[in-house]
């Protein structure tokens, strides 16, 4: 496998851009990393979390889903003119992008989002390149290629045929290294979170969670909304229409279930009108129902709800708490 | 998609996020919060999330408006500020330069502030110019000048994770300044940081209190004065504090000798006990800190609630070190910073007193003109009540909305249409623009490079990131634009840079602060010279004005009390998801869909009385007018008051609220009034 240093992958990118619209991780102006275009900042492949979620390049958090103009032509959104290619998610990442394509994609087929996803390509970066040079897991699939730091070279490993294609076309000075001692880091790391996580998933399930430990948790929610905005499985959005004299813009904006107005009926009734309820619905939605529904939980543990939340009741301390309270001692 | 580091428009907090904006430079796209800033950290309270959506709402002004023959109609700009300025000089020449008032504005920027004074003094000579800092912490600037030397926060908010003890009073901290009640809130959950809670309402913090005290609305002096005699009496002063550095003890031991906790205990309602225990963990923490909002400055003697304060913190030691001190919050983006640079009838840009002839020959030469006004000018709630005699004829409102946020609104509207001339510049229509002859569209937070003052003294960027609608323009440019058409050259910037190197010029505590210093994180002022890296804490070996002054207050009750026509206390203030008058938030989806109409907290008992069930639409009544809202039946409130928020044009609390003010601050009394509640059938 090819081994590419930094620069080799920055003149990399740089030449996808003729192909693509190619979004890599960038240090912003005040060091926070982010995904921007390679001349929005210095390029950032290590380092802290991207704390907004990587997915919202295909789901952003405010689109236009149509308009209807003056003389009542409705015109939809044209898809982006060259196809996106966007580096740096991590594997958690690209397991919630596998789960978003299937969940935008069933039942009714969710034509804003594919515009934008189909034809793109997405690469992962893992190994030694997290905050402190701290090991990031290998993917190992679900993505088009994936990028493993071994703590000076990125090794690249094509998943499929369009990742094929690049690798290609990626010069390195290093045609030759080896993923083996860098998957055996992986394999070693600690899954003690997932074994909290499934553990919680079991407790709730079986309604071993009392409401008051909702309640308690849910007194230390600001309603702040961060931990559905930055959750790469959140998917739910508001719909409302802009008037323009005249021209109507009908746009979506992400929404967050930690809202009253999220559930609330025309009446003023809410189903979810209790803090502890919604708190709750976070958690048991991606634990329980989702687990019914699709076979898996859809918490990924990327950890960017713990980091967002100004109180700390993020999944991972949540899932901590319920396992140590009312798990098996 | 292009990514703007910039400050956020809502409340004193001071988060830094990045706007998202599409490549046509048109629309903005969404938020990212700011990993790296020291009050953010990566977070954002749920209007912070949500302050892009307002932007390029479809309400927003676009172009200037005139008023002819009774209606609003498009005009240029070049005829809408010839028109102004031909009036505001043929009223000044008919009644002189006083009959014109300028409103400045919180949420614009330092730059703009400082423009509008300069404007106001430089160019129509008078020092009628004042800002919505009346109606928030008027009694802040007053009495923590008089008592400290500097009426501003004295700590940074990065101190509340290293206090052992928080006295919130007045302040419902995780709604209003979200990331400053987180703070709270996990210092005590994680750190076992001690908790008092003085409040009427059951605020969420509250619960995590070791102490809530629901004091009688109004009753704060009495409340503190208990404690001050509670310590005293027990031995808990900091002696070698109070003989350091302070002064005038002896008559704060005079004053609060006639509050022993059984009398402060009738007066504001509590248990003599809990004054006692409240009194005792404050000042057994080695650090300890007030935190306070409006529950402290709007009352007719909130500059006495200040001063209180201040004496508790003096009395006890705890300020100067980190984890200490009094710390008022204040309510608007830039509210500090509109305060800063000069926005009040009193003072120019760094509280230099306009009544001092030397500091009016500074700025004389630096402005470059002959004569500046030495009287203090109107504030914005005696300018109402002079609209109302007839002796103010014109009114200038930049970014303000008096008709929603200043009391008793049917005198506020009698006010404004007796006036001969009204100016309304702002983003989107209000209630006040409704009533105005010339109405001019501004540029938004999102439109516009700039600064504003956070609450904890820390002057940040503001930076564009798209462009304006329409024809609109930045308040500041509009600014200059009236001057050189009044015939003053000496306003004329090519950025707002170049108006902070002049405020660097003429404001001490603002000197070292520039553009390039700011770039990516803050400094708070004081920052005399261009080397010095700002001040985090005030009053550290000394205080401003040299000793601290123990400023004791006697108890005085409020302007209105209920009695049996109207039976009930009536406050009000805001609610977590929108902000003040609602122009922005109201035209925020998610945050319009959270709380869409007007409301009114009444408690069970009164509820059950009264037949009022939850969600009932309800009339609530004063001397100054009645209005109708939806019953929100809760144990937030105690019985026998009642609460409001007064964000709704439609259900306008401050049709309600009493006009009477602070006689130092003038600041009005919006936390208590006498009022009458009843279903409708």
């Amino acid at each position: 496998m090819k081994a590419a240093t930094l620069k080799e992958l920055e003149n990399f990118f740089k030449t996808c851009e003729s192909e693509y619209d190619v979004l890599v991780p960038i240090e912003l102006h005040d060091g926070t990393r982010s995904l921007g275009k390679i001349t929005d900042g210095p390029l950032a492949l290590a380092g802290e979390l991207i704390p907004q979620k990587t997915t919202s390049i295909f789901f952003p958090q405010r689109e236009t889903m149509f308009t209807i103009g003056i003389d009542n032509n409705f015109i939809v959104p044209e898809p982006p003119e060259k196809p996106i290619m966007v580096v740096g998610l991590t594997a958690e990442d690209a397991e919630c992008l596998e789960f978003i394509d299937k969940f935008f994609s069933t039942d009714y087929r969710d034509d804003i989002y594919f515009k934008k996803r189909d034809n793109s390509v997405v690469f992962v970066i893992s190994g030694k390149c997290g905050k402190n040079g701290e090991f990031l897991k290998i993917s190992g699939g679900k993505c088009d290629i994936e990028l493993v730091c071994n703590g000076d070279k990125y090794i690249v490993v094509p998943y499929t045929e369009k990742g094929n294609e690049l690798e290609k076309h990626l010069i390195c000075s290093t045609e030759i290294a080896s993923l083996e001692a860098l998957h055996k880091e992986s394999d070693a790391l600690p899954t003690n979170e997932k074994d909290i996580l499934l553990e919680a998933s079991k407790l709730i399930a079986q309604d071993r969670v009392p409401e008051e430990f909702w309640d308690e948790i849910a007194n230390r929610c600001i309603a702040c909304t961060g931990c559905n905005l930055v959750c790469p499985t959140c998917t739910c959005f508001h719909v409302g229409d802009l008037n323009f004299e005249g021209i109507v813009v009908r746009e979506r904006i992400w929404d967050s279930c930690q809202l009253d107005g999220f559930m609330r009926e025309a009446s003023g009734h809410n189903p979810m009108g209790i803090e502890g309820q919604r708190t709750r619905r976070r958690i048991h939605h991606k634990l329980v129902a989702d687990l019914d529904r699709w076979g898996h939980v859809t918490c990924f543990l990327c950890g960017r709800c713990d980091e967002v939340c100004p109180t700390n009741i993020g999944i991972k301390s949540v899932t901590k708490e319920i396992v140590d309270r009312f798990g098996q001692k | 998609m292009k990514k703007t580091l910039t400050t956020c428009p809502y409340c004193g907090t001071g988060c830094m996020f990045y706007l998202l904006s599409d490549e046509n430079n048109d629309k903005i796209l969404g938020v990212e919060p700011s990993r790296s800033h020291p009050v953010s950290q990566g977070s954002l309270c749920v209007k912070g999330w949500n302050a892009f959506d307002f932007v390029n709402h479809p309400d927003r002004l676009k172009f200037p408006l005139i008023r002819r023959n009774g209606n609003l109609e498009q005009a240029s700009w070049e005829e809408s500020l010839d028109l102004i300025v031909r009036n505001l000089k043929k009223i000044q020449e008919k009644y002189g330069n006083d009959s014109v008032m300028f409103f400045s504005s919180a949420k614009t920027t330092n730059e703009e502030n400082y423009l509008m004074m300069k404007l106001a003094r430089a160019v129509f000579k008078t020092n009628n110019v004042d800002h919505c800092a009346r109606l928030c912490h008027s009694s802040t600037v007053a009495g923590l000048a008089k008592t400290f030397g500097s009426g501003a926060m004295t700590n940074s908010i990065s101190c509340m994770e290293k206090s052992d003890c928080f006295l919130v009073i007045g302040s419902n901290t995780t709604e209003q300044h979200p990331l400053i009640g987180t703070r709270i809130m996990n210092s005590v959950i994680e750190r076992g940081a001690k908790l008092i809670v003085a409040d009427n309402r059951k605020i969420r913090l509250a619960s995590y209190s070791d102490i809530h005290l629901r004091h009688k609305n109004g009753t704060d002096v009495a409340l503190l004065n208990g404690m001050m005699h509670v310590i005293i009496k027990e031995g808990l002063e900091d002696k070698q504090f109070i003989a350091k550095r302070t002064e005038n003890y002896e008559e704060l031991k005079n004053t609060v000798e006639n509050f022993p906790p059984a009398i402060s205990a009738e007066i504001t309602g509590l248990k003599a006990e809990d004054i006692v225990k409240a009194a005792r963990i404050f000042s057994k923490a080695d650090r300890a800190m007030i935190v306070y909002s409006m529950g402290i400055t709007q009352h007719t003697h909130g500059v006495d609630n200040v001063k209180s304060c201040a004496n508790l913190v003096m009395l006890t030691g705890n300020i100067g070190r980190p984890g200490t001190g009094v710390n008022p919050l204040r309510g608007q983006n830039n509210v500090q910073g509109a305060c800063d640079l000069g926005a009040l009838p009193n003072v120019y840009s760094g509280y230099q007193k306009v009544t001092d002839e030397n500091i009016r020959a500074k700025f004389k030469k630096a402005w470059n003109i002959k004569d500046l006004p030495g009287n203090v000018g109107l504030t914005v709630t005696t300018a109402i009540n002079a609209a109302a005699e007839g002796n103010l004829k014109a009114l200038y409102v930049m970014g303000e909305n008096p008709m929603l946020s200043d009391p008793d609104q049917n005198h506020v509207r009698e006010a404004l249409e007796k006036i001969d001339f009204l100016v309304v510049q702002d983003i989107f229509p209000t209630q006040t623009s409704e009533l105005a002859d010339v109405i001019l569209p501004a540029s938004c937070f999102a439109e516009k490079n700039g600064t504003f003052t956070s609450t904890e003294r820390r002057v940040q960027r503001v930076r564009k990131a798209i462009e304006a609608p329409g024809e609109s323009r930045t308040d500041w440019k509009i600014l200059c634009d009236i001057a050189k058409r009044a015939g003053y050259d000496g306003m004329q910037y090519s950025s707002a840079k170049e108006i902070m190197d002049e405020i660097n010029e003429v404001t001490p505590s603002y000197s070292g602060i520039t553009y390039d210093r700011i770039d990516q994180i803050g400094l708070q002022w004081p920052c005399p010279d261009k080397s010095h890296p700002g001040t985090p804490i005030l009053h550290v070996d000394k205080f401003a004005r040299g000793l601290g002054l123990f400023s004791p207050a006697p108890y005085k009750p409020p302007a209105e009390l209920p009695d049996e026509e109207y039976p009930f206390v009536l406050s009000t203030g805001r609610c977590y998801f929108h902000f003040h008058t609602g122009t922005m938030t109201r035209r925020s989806k998610l945050l319009d869909r959270e709380e869409r109409f007007p409301y009114v907290e009444i408690n069970p008992e009164d509820a059950s009385h009264l037949k009022i069930h939850d969600r009932d639409y309800v009339m609530v009544a004063t001397r100054r007018g009645e209005i109708k809202a939806m019953a929100r039946v809760t144990n937030v409130v105690l019985p026998g008051v009642i609460f409001m928020t007064f964000h709704f044009s439609e259900g306008a609390a401050n049709v309600l609220t009493n006009n009477a003010l602070d006689p130092e601050a003038k600041i009005p009394e919006y936390k208590v009034c006498a009022a009458k509640i009843r279903r409708l059938s």
